[in-house]
C-alpha cells in the first residue's frame, strides 16, 4: 500500500466557470423551481376537475407531488449534463471540475455535487435526520401505549404514526450504510478516484432528498391508515394521505436503482490495480451483494405503488375485488420486494462489522470465502421466500410447504455469518473501542432475531404468531439490533475519515450502553405481549398486556436518551473533536492510507493492491 | 461444543504429535475450558427461558393447534440453545480478553480458515435446519389430515369480518351471532370472509388465524379440546379502529352450547 503526500484541496485553484448557468445553481433554486412546477401543476389540474371525487383528487396531488421532485431536479441543474447532449454538446471541463465541488467549502454540500465525499456526507446527515424524524414518531408510538387506554395520540395519528415510522425507518435503514459509507468510503477502499457514474450519484441523492417533504406532506393529507405495507384495498379506500405514500415510494425506488447500478458498476470495473475478487474488502463484497439484490427489488415495489396510483386515479380495479382484482396480488409484490430488502438492509451493516472485527482483534478475518458463501447464499434464497409473509393470508395454502422449506434454509448461510465473526474472535484480544463493541451486541442482537425467525418461519407457530407484536420484536431485532448496529460501528470506524476528527469516545460508550440495554429491554417486553397475544399496529389494547407494554415503553425511552447522546456526540466531535491521525486504527484498507481531506481523486498516484487487507497476526509455527 | 476439537490446531504453539494428544492439549487450554462452560450456561439458561417462558405468556391451550404451536416454540428454543451456547459462549469468552486504551494490542494468530470448522458448522447447522423442517412439515400434514378428515362432522361458522367489528353465522343451527360459541371435543370450520378491506381472524386460545378478504372465503380449521372463555382479534391493519375489532366468546360443553344455541334460536335466530 502507498503512502501519500497531498497538497490540500484549499491551495488549488477553484474552477469558477462564470458564464455557465451551474454556478447559479443550488438547492434554494431547486426548491423554488420545484414549488413553481408544483403548484403550477396544482392549479393547472384542479381547473375545472370535480374535486369531490376522490379520484381527481389524487390525481392532482399525485401528479404535484411528481411536478415538484422534477421541479426541483430542474432547478438544481441535475438535468443540463443531458441537455447538452440533447444539442450534441456536453459539459466543458472546467464546468465538470466545478461540479466536483473541490475547494468549495461548505456550499457544495448544498449543490449538485458530483464528487462521492460530498454525496456520502449528504446521505450522512440525510439519514441521521430520518433516524431521527422516525425515531421520534417511534417515541410517540411507545407513548401512546405506555398504558392501555391512554389516548396520547388518536387512532388516527397513531395509525400514521405506525406507517410512516416504518416507511422513514426502512428508508433510512435501506440507505444508512450503503448511502454515506457505500459512497464515500467504498471507493477510496477499491483505489477508484470517484463513483463510476459521478453525475448519477449526485442524481441518486438528490431525487431521494425530494422524496423527504413528499412523505412529510402526508401529515398534511391525513396521514396513511396502512401501516408502511400499504395492502390493499385499505390503500384503495384511504385518504389524501395516501399519494404521499405513493409518490415517496416510486421516487425512492428510481434513487435506489440508480444507486445501486452506479456501485455495481463501480466495483466491477474500478478496482485498483492488483485488487482481484478475493482481495476485494469484505465490506465492499457486502455492499455491492446488497444493492445488486435492490436492483431487482425495488422496482417491484415501484410496480405494485404505480398500480396502486392507478386503482386510486382512474380506478382500474387491480386491488379491487368488486371489479375482479385481488389483494393477492399487492401482497405478493410487495413481499417480493419486501423480503429481499430485509437482507439489502441487513447485508451491509453485518459487512461493516466483519470489515471492523479483524482490524481490533488484530487477526485476519476468518474464512473470507465462507462470508462471501453467506451473504451470497443469503442474496441468493431471499427471492425465493416472500410468500412466508402470506402463510395467514389465505393465498395457497399449498404453498406454505415449500416457502417453509425455503425459508427455514436462509439459516444455513446466515449461521456462516456468525462463523465468521466468532471465528475472528476465538482467541483474539479485542481493542475494545467503539466499533468493535458493536461487534458483540450485534452477535447477541443478531443471534434473538435469527432464531425467532426461525419460529415464525414455521407455518404452525407461524398461526400463532403471525400479525402479533412478537413479529415486530423480531425483526426490530433483525433490522435495528442488526443492522443499525453495524451502521453505527461503521459510524464510528470511518468517522475519523469523513470528518477528520475521533467521534467522542465518552459519549459514545454511554450511549452505546443505553441504546443497547434499552432496545433488549424494549424488545423483550414486546416479544413478551406477542406472546400473550397482543396484535401489532394497535393503538389501544386490552389490561392483560399492560406489563409488557410498560417495559417495552421504559426500553424506548433509554434507546431514545442513547441515541439523543450519540446524536450530541456526533455534533461535537464533527465541530470540536479531537484531531484525528491518518489511520487511528491501524487499518490496511486502502481508505486509511490517504489523508484527510481526501483529495479530490482521492490517490495522487494509483494505488497498487498485492493482496488482501486481512493481513494481521503472527503467523503459525 | 465438540465444533471445535480441531480448531485452529495448526498454529499450536508446541504441536502434539498424535490426534488424541492434540485433543487433550486443547480441551485442557484455559480458554476452551472457559468457552464451554460459558456456553453450557447460555444453553442452560435458553432451554429454561423456552420451557417455561412460553407456556406462562402465552394463553391457555385451548385447541390441539395451540397445542402443536406451544410445542414447537419450547422444543426450537431447545434446539437452538446449544447453538446460541456456542456463539455467545465463544463471543463472551473473547469479550473478557478485551483490551483497553489506546493503542492496538499485539497481533492474535493468524488463523485465516479452517476447513473440517467451516464444513462441521454449515453441516450442524444444515442439520438443525432440517430437524425444524421436517417437524414442521409433519405438524403442517398432521393438521391438514385432521382438516379434511374432520370436515364432515365440523361444526361450520361463517366469520365476516367489515370494518370495525366480526359477526359469526352458524348455518346448521341457523343463528346469527356476534359473540363465537363452540362446543369442546367438536372439529369446526370457519369459512371466513370480509365484507370490505383485508382483517384477520384470530380466536387467540384456539390457534388459528387466517385472513378475511373481500369476495373470497378462506377456511380455517380448529379442535377445541378444553372449556373457557375464547377472546377474537384482528391480526391484519383495517383502518381506523382496527384496535378495537375483537369480540369474544367461550368453548363450551354441549349441553351449554345448546342452550346457548336454543336461547338465541328463541330470539328469532339472532343474538341481542
Amino acid at each position: 500500500m502507498t503512502t501519500l503526500s497531498h497538497s490540500p484541496a484549499a491551495s488549488r485553484p477553484v474552477p469558477n466557470p462564470h458564464k455557465s448557468l451551474i454556478t447559479k445553481l443550488n438547492m434554494g433554486t431547486g426548491m423554488v423551481v420545484g414549488i413553481i412546477f408544483c403548484w403550477g401543476t396544482y392549479y393547472a389540474m384542479k381547473a375545472g376537475r370535480d374535486m369531490t371525487d376522490a379520484h381527481n383528487v389524487n390525481k392532482v396531488l399525485l401528479m404535484s407531488m411528481f411536478a415538484w421532485s422534477v421541479g426541483f431536479l430542474v432547478g438544481i441543474g441535475a438535468f443540463i449534463g443531458p441537455f447538452r447532449w440533447l444539442i450534441g454538446k456536453d459539459l466543458t471541463d472546467e464546468e465538470q471540475l466545478y461540479l466536483a465541488g473541490d475547494g468549495q467549502g461548505i456550499s457544495r454540500y448544498f449543490r449538485y455535487c458530483t464528487d462521492h465525499k460530498v454525496v456520502g456526507i449528504q446521505y450522512l446527515v440525510g439519514v441521521m435526520a430520518m433516524l431521527g424524524v422516525g425515531g421520534t414518531m417511534a417515541m410517540m408510538i411507545r407513548t401512546n401505549l405506555a398504558t392501555p387506554g391512554s389516548h396520547f395520540v388518536t387512532p388516527v395519528v397513531y395509525n400514521s404514526l405506525v406507517g410512516l415510522h416504518g416507511i422513514t425507518m426502512i428508508v433510512a435503514m435501506i440507505i444508512v450504510a450503503t448511502g454515506p459509507f457505500g459512497n464515500y468510503i467504498m471507493p477510496i477502499m477499491i483505489g477508484a478516484a470517484d463513483m463510476a457514474f459521478p453525475r448519477l450519484n449526485a442524481l441518486s441523492w438528490w431525487v431521494l432528498f425530494t422524496a423527504i417533504p413528499v412523505l412529510c406532506s402526508a401529515w398534511f393529507l391525513g396521514g396513511i391508515p396502512t401501516g408502511w405495507t400499504a395492502y390493499a384495498p385499505l390503500s384503495d379506500q384511504a385518504g389524501p394521505g395516501m399519494n404521499a405514500f405513493v409518490a415517496t415510494i416510486i421516487i425512492f425506488a428510481v434513487s435506489t436503482a440508480v444507486a445501486g447500478m452506479n456501485i455495481t458498476t463501480t466495483v466491477v470495473a474500478m478496482r485498483a490495480k492488483g485488487m482481484k475478487w478475493n482481495r476485494v474488502p469484505i465490506f465492499v463484497i457486502g455492499a455491492t451483494i446488497s444493492v445488486a439484490l435492490a436492483i431487482p427489488a425495488f422496482p417491484t415495489f415501484m410496480a405494485a405503488m404505480i398500480q396502486t396510483a392507478m386503482d386510486r386515479t382512474i380506478a382500474t380495479g387491480f386491488y379491487d375485488a368488486n371489479v375482479g382484482g385481488s389483494g393477492w396480488l399487492y401482497a405478493n409484490l410487495f413481499w417480493i420486494m419486501g423480503h429481499p430488502e430485509v437482507y439489502v438492509i441487513l447485508i451491509p451493516g453485518v459487512a461493516a462489522l466483519m470489515e471492523i472485527a479483524p482490524v481490533f482483534v488484530r487477526k485476519p478475518l476468518f474464512s473470507y470465502n465462507a462470508a462471501i458463501a453467506g451473504f451470497a447464499g443469503i442474496a441468493g434464497l431471499s427471492v425465493l421466500v416472500w410468500a412466508h409473509h402470506m402463510y395467514m393470508s389465505g393465498w395457497m395454502p399449498s404453498l406454505n410447504g415449500p416457502f417453509m422449506v425455503t425459508t427455514e434454509f436462509i439459516s444455513v448461510p446466515t449461521g456462516l455469518l456468525f462463523l465468521v465473526l466468532i471465528g475472528t474472535l476465538w482467541r483474539g484480544k479485542p481493542w475494545m473501542k467503539l466499533p468493535m463493541l458493536s461487534v458483540y451486541a450485534f452477535i447477541w442482537d443478531f443471534l434473538i432475531g435469527g432464531i425467532t425467525g426461525i419460529y415464525l418461519s414455521d407455518v404452525p407457530a407461524d398461526s400463532y404468531l403471525h400479525g402479533s407484536m412478537f413479529v415486530t420484536a423480531h425483526f426490530h431485532y433483525t433490522l435495528m439490533g442488526a443492522a443499525l448496529t453495524g451502521a453505527i460501528a461503521g459510524l464510528a470506524y470511518w468517522f475519523p475519515k469523513m470528518t477528520g476528527r475521533m467521534l467522542n469516545e465518552r459519549g459514545g460508550y454511554i450511549s452505546f450502553w443505553f441504546v443497547q440495554i434499552g432496545f433488549n429491554v424494549l424488545f423483550l417486553g414486546m416479544f413478551m405481549a406477542g406472546a400473550e397475544g397482543q396484535p401489532r399496529r394497535v393503538a389501544d389494547y386490552a389490561h392483560l398486556f399492560a406489563h409488557a407494554n410498560l417495559i417495552s415503553t421504559m426500553g424506548a425511552y433509554s434507546v431514545g436518551l442513547g441515541m439523543i447522546i450519540l446524536l450530541w456526540s456526533v455534533i461535537h466531535s464533527w465541530r470540536n473533536g479531537k484531531i484525528a491521525p491518518m489511520n487511528p486504527w491501524g487499518a490496511k484498507t486502502l481508505e486509511w492510507t490517504v489523508p484527510y481531506p481526501v483529495p479530490l481523486t482521492n490517490f495522487e498516484t494509483p494505488p497498487v493492491v498485492t493482496s488482501d487487507p486481512y493481513g494481521y497476526g503472527r503467523s503459525a509455527k | 461444543m465438540a465444533d471445535h476439537n480441531s480448531h485452529d490446531m495448526d498454529d499450536a504453539e508446541a504441536l502434539p504429535p498424535t490426534p488424541g494428544a492434540r485433543v487433550t492439549t486443547f480441551i485442557n487450554r484455559k480458554d476452551v475450558r472457559q468457552t464451554v462452560l460459558l456456553g453450557l450456561a447460555y444453553t442452560i439458561i435458553f432451554i429454561v427461558l423456552g420451557r417455561f417462558a412460553y407456556p406462562h405468556w402465552m394463553p391457555k391451550v385451548m385447541s390441539k393447534q395451540m397445542q402443536s404451536e406451544e410445542d414447537i416454540l419450547i422444543w426450537f428454543t431447545v434446539i437452538s440453545a446449544p447453538i446460541a451456547g456456542v456463539v455467545l459462549g465463544i463471543a463472551t469468552q473473547s469479550f473478557m480478553k478485551m483490551h483497553r486504551g489506546d493503542t492496538p494490542p499485539e497481533d492474535g494468530i493468524a488463523i485465516r480458515t479452517n476447513t473440517p470448522v467451516v464444513i462441521i458448522w454449515t453441516a450442524v447447522s444444515a442439520l438443525f435446519c432440517t430437524v425444524a423442517i421436517v417437524w414442521g412439515l409433519v405438524a403442517l400434514n398432521t393438521e391438514s389430515i385432521a382438516a379434511a378428515t374432520d370436515a364432515p362432522k365440523s361444526l361450520i361458522v361463517d366469520v365476516t369480518g367489515s370494518q370495525w367489528v366480526w359477526s359469526f353465522y352458524y348455518p346448521q343451527q341457523n343463528i346469527h351471532t356476534h359473540t363465537l360459541n363452540l362446543p369442546v371435543n367438536q372439529p369446526v370450520t370457519f369459512n371466513v370472509v370480509s365484507d370490505d378491506v383485508n382483517h384477520s381472524f384470530w380466536p387467540v386460545q384456539l390457534g388459528v388465524k387466517i385472513d378475511a378478504n373481500r369476495l373470497v372465503t378462506t377456511i380455517a380449521h380448529a379442535d377445541p379440546t378444553k372449556v373457557g372463555p375464547l377472546d377474537v382479534k384482528c391480526a391484519e391493519l383495517c383502518g381506523l379502529y382496527h384496535a378495537y375489532m375483537e369480540t369474544s366468546g367461550a368453548v363450551q360443553s354441549p349441553t351449554d352450547f345448546n342452550n346457548w344455541v336454543s336461547s338465541i334460536q328463541a330470539t328469532g335466530g339472532v343474538q341481542e
